[in-house]
């Protein structure tokens, strides 16, 4: 029996000095009025921005870090859909890394547990973040409670307002959760005072949390895209390898779905970097049609402008969503690594309409029990059609995706869709 | 140095006190529309310049006149790509030795070896530049190909002091470059010792002298120069 410390990792990995080409840096825009790159100084912990650019392949895991992944119940399993494999009639072997296993219920976790560690090296004693849908800000609330900190949390107000449950758990765990626009940032004072209707989004709701950094000077930890973000995933894909050795699987198809990139590149790249697994498919929203639409530019990862550019895959920092119920794959962007590496072909895209991932997760469910998020449904959806390929070409594959969570708190919208669609 | 900084005639004082004090290498930075790397500093100096300033190849020649050193020049290739041909017959006419375009491995890395060959064919050294986020088979592809050193910025942008290790940077990368080594953007006097003990040959200063200038003007700066040269010779 293999224990759980030997499968977790000791390093985490970054794929950037693997890269096919260089990874254009974060810039700031032309004419800056000031330097977004010096405000990730003020606002993020110092040891997370030392980690964001000091481009190293590896890098050592703390121990009492590690502590906490193994107390949350890392590794996460990888288990096989051997009932989803029947069902398909397909050669092809189908395993899942269930990030869904974590308290806080996604992949989220794994980045906000090292930012909320360092930030407590550092002294810091309250940490501030924004949440859409809530997952985020779940992860926050725990990591830093995990860390005796304090937690702020801006949660997008149509959010708050019809997802009580998330606003509840963080509460639980000790955070303050503001309904944004609030009325404890100048930002969202403003905005109420034009509209105190305003639904919010995600933009205000960052910007009011990395104001709320600044006035009070509390640090302020970032949810995905940022190269440091992919570098704390990358446990999910070490493990997966590991998982996978000691099965004795060589896998040829990995699969994850893609809001900024964060649990597909700490899920897939691990395997690209040690040239294992044959083809890497990153999946999108057809509603969100980044990969079919976006441009590969230098954009804002913001929707407020004020974190530096970087060059990525993008639909532009005003595109507004439609209201999908995918929230974490409503992102304008996705991570500047997992950009290069769709343009450089080593990763190939696929994008789904919400009602064709609504009958990929409902078979999931009725033939392997676990509920998935809509988000991660959309990389089942793909694994179906992979696993029907394999059938067609006889194939006996492994095809390995990242469940990145459950969608147990996403039921409302499950029952929408069954209304709708059946 | 940005060519004209902070006026033209404290700026010579400034080259040709830095050769004095044992400077190997000038490199003078032309400001160009954007500074796509370059740090609030640079950035203001260009502005000044750029107000300051009326014939830049007129200071240029001037420079050049007054230095015996190696002067490289610093400017992005996206300025200069419509008329490269006439701006490197320029700089070569005036004996500059070199150019380095920061974002030629960046964002021209499909046909770097074009604008390479273009540099060289008008008889100018061609260094080049690399960052942490340069993978580890470029930089041992093109490392030998630069002319003079390789040079190293560590960080994302010149001058603003972003937390990084620089000794692990220059560690990660010193095995895979056959060239002499210099690092650059953001150092601290500390960075200094710490990458030069990591293996770096040299390190560029650019931002420092600026605000030495600024603030307390030319004389300041150059004794910044010979602190600086003190902390290399440490090593020699």
């Amino acid at each position: 029996m293999v224990k759980n410390d030997e499968i977790f990792p000791s390093f985490w990995y970054n794929i950037i000095p693997d890269l096919p080409k260089p990874l254009p840096p974060p810039r700031d825009p032309p004419d800056a009025e000031f330097s977004r790159i010096d405000l990730l100084r003020t606002i993020m912990p110092k040891e997370v921005l030392r980690q964001q650019f000091t481009v190293e392949r590896y890098i050592k895991i703390p121990e009492e870090l590690r502590d906490r992944y193994l107390t949350i119940g890392r590794p996460t399993p990888l288990m096989r859909a051997k009932r989803l494999e029947e069902y398909l009639k397909t050669p092809a072997k189908i395993y899942f890394k269930f990030e869904g296993a974590t308290p806080t219920g996604s992949h989220k976790i794994n980045t906000a547990l090292a930012q909320a560690y360092f930030s407590h090296e550092e002294g810091i004693e309250h940490v501030v973040t924004e949440t859409g849908a809530g997952q985020w800000g779940t992860a926050v609330a725990l990591a830093a409670t995990m860390f005796n900190m304090k937690s702020t949390i801006f949660m997008v107000k149509v959010s708050y307002e019809q997802k009580p449950m998330r606003k509840a758990i963080m509460q639980l765990y000790g955070a303050d959760v503001f309904p944004s626009p609030s009325d404890v940032t100048e930002i969202g004072k403003k905005i109420l005072t034009e509209n105190p209707n305003h639904p919010g989004s995600l933009g205000i709701a960052m910007s009011e949390a990395i104001r709320y950094a600044l006035d009070h000077g509390y640090k302020y930890l970032v949810g995905s895209v940022l190269d440091v973000v992919i570098l704390h995933q990358s446990v999910i894909g070490l493990e997966a390898m590991k998982q996978l050795e000691l099965l004795g699987e060589e896998p040829d198809v990995l699969i994850g779905c893609v809001g900024g990139g964060s649990n597909f590149g700490g899920f897939a790249f691990p395997f690209i970097g040690h040239k294992k697994g044959k083809r890497f498919i990153a999946v999108g929203s057809e509603e969100v049609p980044k990969f079919s639409r976006g441009e590969y530019k230098y954009d804002y990862p913001d929707s407020a402008g004020l974190l530096p550019l970087i060059k990525m895959i993008t639909l532009g920092k005003d595109y507004v969503p439609p209201p999908i119920y995918s929230g974490g794959l409503r992102y304008h962007g996705a991570a500047p690594t997992l950009s290069l590496l769709i343009k450089e072909g080593i990763i190939e895209w696929r994008e789904y309409t919400e009602k064709e991932i609504y009958y990929a997760a409902k078979l999931f469910m009725q033939t392997q029990g676990i509920v998935p998020a809509p988000e991660s449904s959309h990389a089942i959806k793909a694994v179906i059609d992979e696993a029907i390929r394999a059938r067609n070409q006889n194939e006996k594959e492994v095809i390995v995706f990242n469940l990145s969570g459950h969608g147990l708190l996403d039921l409302t919208n499950y029952e929408s869709m069954m209304k709708r669609w059946g | 140095m940005t060519l004209g900084y902070p006026d033209e005639e404290n700026f010579i004082k400034f080259i040709k006190g830095a050769e004095m004090l044992g400077s190997d290498i000038m490199e003078i930075g032309i400001p160009p529309k954007y500074a796509k790397y370059d740090g609030p500093v640079i950035r203001k100096s260009y502005s000044i310049v750029s107000k300051r300033v009326k014939d830049y190849l007129a200071l240029l020649k001037l420079a050049r006149k007054e230095l015996t050193i190696p002067i490289v020049i610093l400017t992005y290739l996206e300025e200069f790509e419509k008329n490269l041909d006439e701006f490197l017959e320029e700089l070569k006419s005036m004996e500059i030795d070199g150019v380095l375009f920061p974002d030629l491995l960046i964002d021209y890395i499909d046909n770097y070896e074009d604008y390479y060959k273009r540099i060289k064919s008008h008889g100018l050294k061609a260094v080049l530049f690399v960052t942490p986020t340069v993978p580890d088979s470029i930089i041992s592809k093109v490392s030998h190909l630069s002319d003079i050193f390789l040079y190293y910025g560590v960080r994302p942008t010149t001058g603003v002091p972003i937390p990084i290790v620089p000794s692990a940077l220059v560690r990660r990368v010193r095995d895979l470059v056959r060239n002499k080594l210099v690092v650059g953007f953001g150092l601290s006097t500390d960075d200094i010792r710490e990458v030069i003990l990591a293996g770096a040959d040299g390190v560029a200063i650019g931002t420092a002298y600026i605000e030495k200038i600024e603030k307390e003007g030319v004389s300041s700066a150059l004794e910044l120069v010979r602190g600086l040269r003190g902390i290399l010779d440490e090593f020699s």
